[in-house]
């Protein structure tokens, strides 16, 4: 009897979901018969069958998600290929991946298969003892990379400039070292992978196929503030930090219920707009690796302090990468938090497939005119990107206006409060 | 608690002095370290006792005796008469040379100033170590530690193996008399080169063969070489045995190993092991214990003694504090049928899967006079490489030391060789490694020694 497992899927992902088996039990595919197709975040795997056998039992089904390590589905052979080591358990890839080595029970284990870095072994070994991760390295000598070129790279890297530190304006601000003239520039390349490149994908998707416009717009903060300082100890006690985005989110949620254009999506093929039933919202985080769209599911039906544990929990899983595909997908609307990193406004970029995106930028006190006077009021900036075929300015800024007047007036929520 | 329980301080304590072992201790004390390695039998481990070296050393003398009672001989013009053979000689002299080796790494091991230690070591906690033996109870307090303690045959349920009727292949190597029939079930290097030479000793063999193919993995057509050898000595091979099934007695099993860790208290020392029962280690052969290292078949990698080789330096250079790791792009495969077969990095099929476009070529040794001078025409090169940038990515070979040529190849693929490379550069002629060069043609097109079809 031979369990297929799901093996690691490599670039930090831990899930993959069945999209369709192509054989069922009773089967008998021969080896690396492609048996299923899976995906793992937005790349379709195929995966080859590990044995020649009948197929027994298929424990995953179509569209369930199974995590690394489960077993997929169960043939009736016996088979020492694991212990002979020739058993490569790596779904075959649409797009070639690089495998790690692993110490697994392959006697003829591969580094990477493409992109391939051409080192001879001594220069992997000065890499390795250097620190140097060959793939930053550019090669010199006719794609290969010699050791010199691993002692530039290593030098380079310790060289590098430090940045500027600028202390407030109460002391007296101290600058580091003067820039070491670096040796003559040489041009780096490092090949796009793992999120970065899904991120530059979907990026790309969205931008050519939707005609983004942005409405920006004010919203007077003080309302809100002072709603926060309110609440914010009684969150405490409940062991809640209390910030603006749960605030936020459910203020939010009315103005999606007014304006159902807004959460929808255009089936591009049918030419139909799918109104959204449901309200997930996408809630854009940053990670390590990049940007990270988690979602908080059903937001509708959350309270404040619901929201803010579960945003909790959701910032937490993108900084360390832990977060489930469920998790990172089907978000209704997304909203930006570009004031948490000091931002102001911007035009964001709509998370495909939705039809707008809501950045909200850094509560500042700014001077406005009320009444004929300047006053100092703390504004809040708003920039909402959306999808112009389905979408007119004056229903953007009309959806900006009714959120900024929630915002102004959160009190309103108790209105419909159940 | 023992009354009197003194405890040394060691700088470095090997657990283990097969090749994992006795290499990290030797390489330790190159570095300046001062050494001690426990080890309950003889120098040299499984591989050199009762493993690798026997094995081949019994190939050698079975391949002898078989020759003289071939008609090949007689070809050349050799007469022979009534050859015959001593089993109980033929142990000897193989434990001669077990001895031998065994001998001399016992040598180097004290010629490094390492001290060797006869016993069996646990852990006590995560600096200390306890060893038993018939000096007695020893107590060790270490500043690092490289676990080498090896593996044991992989048991079957219900089956437990007596060295009688249901063998190891260690067991199988020490019987002291041939049987008649002896029975094989296994796959592998281990299970086709004991069956091999059984077969050339006269014993009638079986081989039970679990799943579609012998050495799962390998290009099928060097195996068809491999199998029409196995024939000729007479051996029967069933496929998709199922070890359950099959009666006949007595059976060698090689059915993979195990990690021998059961002993060491791991727990004790807080030591994780792996999924797969093996000591769990980064690239650097750590533990999840930075000051304890594990190297070889111990950490359930693929058993081999050449990774158990660099991994025991590996370890030695790494808590002598050099960034050092283990990652071999590929690791060469021998198995020492007649023909012999080695192979090492992709097979056409494993690049294409990888994500490569695959160029291919092959080359009969029919075609080698090398082969021919040796009196053989069984065998082929063939070489697997990108299409895009004609890097080698894997090679097979199947004929006369094979095994030995395959070191040029796993260099030229560690280094990023491309065809070219291989194909510009001089081979002694008459060669068995013009072989290679010619596959190397063959897949650029234009081999001499053999008719394009392409």
């Amino acid at each position: 009897m031979y369990e297929f497992k799901l093996a690691d899927l490599g670039e930090g992902m831990h899930e993959a979901e069945i999209v369709e088996w192509l054989i069922k039990v009773g089967d008998t595919p021969k080896l690396d018969q492609t048996i299923a197709r899976v995906e793992t975040d937005k790349a379709i795997v195929e995966l080859p069958a590990p044995v020649s056998g009948k197929v027994s039992e298929i424990r995953v089904k179509d569209g369930e998600t199974a995590k690394v390590g489960d077993v997929l589905v169960i043939f009736e052979t016996t088979t020492l290929a694991k212990e002979n080591g020739k058993a490569n358990n790596a779904p075959a890839t649409t797009v070639p991946a690089s495998t790690a080595a692993t110490n697994g029970q392959s006697p003829k284990s591969q580094t990477q298969s493409r992109p391939r870095v051409l080192a001879a072994p001594a220069v992997r070994r000065l890499a390795f003892e250097l620190g140097v991760e060959l793939e930053h390295v550019t090669p010199s000598a006719n794609g290969r990379i010699t050791l010199e070129d691993v002692k530039t790279f290593a030098e380079r890297a310790k060289s590098a400039p430090e940045p500027v530190q600028f202390a407030p304006a109460s002391v007296s601000p101290t600058i580091s070292a003067p820039v070491q003239s670096a040796p003559p520039a040489q041009d780096e390349r490092q090949p796009l992978t793992g999120l970065r490149k899904r991120i530059a994908e979907h990026m790309e998707r969205s931008w050519r196929t939707i005609p983004h416009a942005t409405a920006f717009g004010d919203a007077d903060g003080g309302a809100l503030i002072a709603m926060r300082e309110a609440l914010k100890p009684v969150a405490q006690q409940r062991s809640v930090r209390l910030t603006y985005m749960p605030i936020l989110i459910k203020l939010l949620i009315p103005v999606l219920k007014e304006f159902p254009i807004f959460n929808a999506s255009l089936d591009e093929e049918r030419r139909e707009i799918i109104y959204k039933r449901s309200y997930h919202i996408g809630v854009a985080t940053d990670s390590p690796e990049g940007l990270l769209v988690p979602v908080l599911r059903d937001a509708d039906r959350l309270t404040i302090l619901e929201i803010a544990g579960k945003l909790e929990h959701l910032i937490e899983g993108a900084r360390k990468r832990t977060l489930s595909l469920p998790e990172l997908s089907g978000s209704t609307f997304t909203l930006n938090n570009v004031g948490s990193f000091g931002g102001g406004s911007g035009t964001p970029i709509i998370n495909h497939p939705e039809v707008a995106i809501l950045a909200v930028g850094r509560l500042q006190e700014k001077a406005i005119v009320q009444n004929g006077a300047i006053v100092a009021r703390p504004i809040m900036p708003l920039a909402l990107s959306f999808d112009h075929r389905l979408i007119d300015g004056a229903m953007a800024g009309r959806f900006l206006a009714r959120f900024s007047e929630l915002i102004e007036n959160p009190q309103q929520l108790m209105l419909d409060m159940r | 608690m023992v009354v009197g329980d003194v405890t040394t301080a060691v700088d470095v304590l090997v657990l283990g002095a097969g090749p994992g072992g006795y290499v990290a201790a030797i390489r330790a004390a190159q570095l300046g370290r001062v050494v001690t390695i426990v080890e309950q039998g003889a120098p040299g481990g499984t591989c050199l006792n009762r493993g690798c070296i026997p094995l081949k050393a019994l190939l050698t003398s079975s391949e002898r005796y078989y020759q003289t009672r071939s008609s090949e001989l007689a070809t050349m013009g050799i007469a022979t008469e009534a050859v015959s053979f001593d089993w109980a000689t033929m142990q000897a002299w193989k434990q001669g040379v077990v001895d031998r080796l065994s001998e001399g790494v016992r040598r180097l091991i004290v010629g490094n100033r390492a001290e060797y230690v006869h016993g069996t070591g646990w852990f006590i906690n995560d600096r200390e170590v306890r060893v038993e033996g018939e000096h007695g109870s020893l107590r060790f307090k270490f500043e690092h530690c490289v676990i080498a303690t090896g593996a044991d045959a992989a048991p079957i349920a219900h089956l437990p193996y007596d060295g009688k009727d249901i063998l190891t292949p260690e067991q199988a190597l020490q019987l002291s008399e041939l049987p008649e029939i002896l029975s094989f079930f296994g796959n592998d290097y281990i299970a086709l080169e004991l069956a091999t030479l059984f077969a050339r000793l006269g014993v009638k063999v079986k081989l039970y063969v679990p799943g579609e193919q012998l050495l799962p993995g390998v290009e099928p057509a060097a195996l068809r070489l491999v199998q029409a050898g196995l024939r000729k000595l007479g051996v029967q091979v069933s496929m998709k045995a199922s070890i359950e099934q099959i009666h006949e007695r007595p059976i060698v099993v090689s059915n993979g190993v195990v990690p021998r860790t059961a002993g060491l208290h791991l727990n004790d020392a807080g030591i994780k092991l792996s999924e797969n029962g093996g000591i769990a280690v980064n690239s650097m052969q750590q533990s999840n214990i930075p000051h304890i290292y594990a190297v070889g078949d111990c950490t359930g990698g693929p058993a081999f003694a050449t990774i158990a080789i660099k991994q025991g330096k590996v370890a030695a250079e790494s808590l002598s504090g050099q960034r050092v790791q283990f990652a071999p792009l590929v690791t060469p495969y021998v198995v020492h049928t007649t023909p012999e077969l080695a192979t090492v990095g992709y097979t056409a099929e494993e690049a294409t899967r990888a994500g490569y476009k695959v160029v291919s070529g092959r080359f009969p040794l029919a075609a080698n006079g090398r082969a021919l001078t040796l009196g053989t025409d069984a065998g082929v090169a063939l070489v697997v490489a990108s299409a895009d940038d004609g890097i080698l990515l894997g090679a097979t070979l199947v004929g006369p030391r094979a095994g030995d040529i395959i070191g040029q190849v796993t260099l030229a693929i560690e280094m990023g060789a491309t065809l070219t490379d291989l194909a510009e550069i001089l081979y002694p002629h008459p060669g068995l490694s013009e072989a290679l060069q010619e596959s190397v043609e063959n897949t650029l097109g234009r081999a001499i020694h053999v008719l394009a079809m392409k």
